[in-house]
């Protein structure tokens, strides 16, 4: 189809979401992009889905730590944010999200918002209540595998 | 602002996680608000310190009926800066806002738990603060997920009829489940709150942590009354 003359295309809104996971979180950018657009729509009913009109642009995800640029129309980033915040989880995995921020454009928000890739994770035995445990390290975060989930803990807690 | 947050034991998070992810998201501070029979230990000194946010030193009490928590409630209120009370029962939402040495009656709609205009007046009169939990409208689905937003309504008319005060908290059991206090007005706003009531909401946790933290420390006598060092 021909291009849309400039004053008719839609002006989009790039919003830079981190994303935190346990480490044993699996999901991809389909899995983000079905659960976002479910949030939506539950959230804001099918209208008002189809006005925030969510897409993941790009997805980068290392074990416990991901990031994604999702597109929303201008004027709607309030509905985009709320759609965002009551995202719970991915697939089976809970995950905890904030929007670092947003931008007009794809560049200026990755410049200004996204740096470089996530931190490497790096795996490490801890005594943790009293007990062994493997537990996977990003900078001062530490995840803990207890018994039958992770644990959440810092660099603080073993000191 | 201020988010109230359940850490480990009652949580899957520490407390000083609680507090990193707090910090990063732009929280001034969290209330540890474990449930009474869920205590967490933690060094609030050096997390504060660590992550550059302040950390209350709070409870949530939780107990089968009014007696037995009137006992917690007063055990906690000198040793806590912030004593909250688990509603979700009428018997037990009636017994917090008529209680003035309870700080906070928490999500008083979970469960089969109602409010009322007369309870509304009461926690005005005693300055109880009225939990309005987002937790169900972030985490749960469907049908329960509509009676939640339901319920918020319902309570928000009553609570701005009474003029009682409030907060608002998002409930974080994990530091997963915290969200960002842009975040929080954005879905507030989605289901019928102001954006400056659910940011009114949030301050609250931190003015009455102050404001306790005031009435313990050994120059306050009562209300209005201090006493001074006369040094000079």
């Amino acid at each position: 189809m021909k291009h849309l003359p400039k004053h008719l295309r839609p002006r989009w809104r790039y919003l830079a979401v981190a994303i935190e996971s346990w480490p044993d979180a699996s999901f991809d950018r389909r899995a983000l992009q079905r659960d976002l657009w479910y949030a939506a729509q539950n959230l804001l009913g099918d209208t008002g889905s189809a006005e925030v009109d969510l897409t993941v642009v790009s997805f980068d995800r290392t074990d416990g730590e991901a990031t994604a640029i999702v597109r929303t129309r201008r004027g709607h980033t309030d509905e985009a944010r709320a759609a965002l915040a009551c995202l719970d989880s991915v697939g089976d995995d809970p995950v905890g999200l904030r929007v670092r921020g947003i931008s007009g454009t794809v560049r200026a928000c990755e410049e200004k918002y996204i740096r470089g890739p996530p931190e490497a994770p790096a795996k490490r035995q801890v005594v943790f209540e009293n007990q062994d445990r493997r537990a996977v390290e990003r900078g001062e975060r530490i995840d803990v595998r207890t018994d039958d989930a992770f644990a959440g803990t810092t660099a603080l807690d073993f000191r | 602002m201020y988010e109230a947050v359940h850490a480990r034991p009652d949580g899957a998070s520490t407390v000083a996680r609680q507090a990193l992810s707090a910090a990063e998201y732009g929280f001034d501070g969290i209330v540890v608000r474990n449930h009474s029979d869920e205590r967490a230990t933690y060094d609030r000194d050096a997390i504060a310190a660590e992550y550059d946010v302040d950390v209350v030193s709070g409870v949530e009490v939780r107990a089968e009926d009014p007696s037995r928590a009137s006992g917690l409630v007063g055990n906690a209120r000198s040793s806590e800066t912030l004593v909250a009370v688990h509603g979700g029962d009428v018997r037990m939402n009636r017994f917090a806002v008529e209680q003035p040495t309870v700080d906070v009656l928490a999500h008083p709609m979970r469960g089969d738990g109602d409010f009322n205009h007369v309870l509304a007046a009461a926690a005005a009169e005693n300055g109880v603060r009225v939990e309005f939990s987002l937790a169900r409208v972030l985490r749960a689905e469907g049908g329960s997920r509509v009676r939640a937003i339901q319920d918020l309504r319902k309570l928000r008319e009553l609570v701005a009829d009474a003029d009682a005060p409030y907060v608002v908290s998002a409930d974080p059991f994990t530091h997963l489940q915290l969200r960002a206090p842009r975040e929080l007005v954005a879905v507030g706003e989605t289901v019928g709150f102001e954006a400056e009531a659910v940011r009114a909401g949030l301050a609250e946790w931190g003015r009455l942590a102050e404001r306790n933290r005031d009435r313990q420390s050994e120059s306050f006598v009562e209300p209005g009354v201090r006493l001074e060092n006369d040094d000079e």
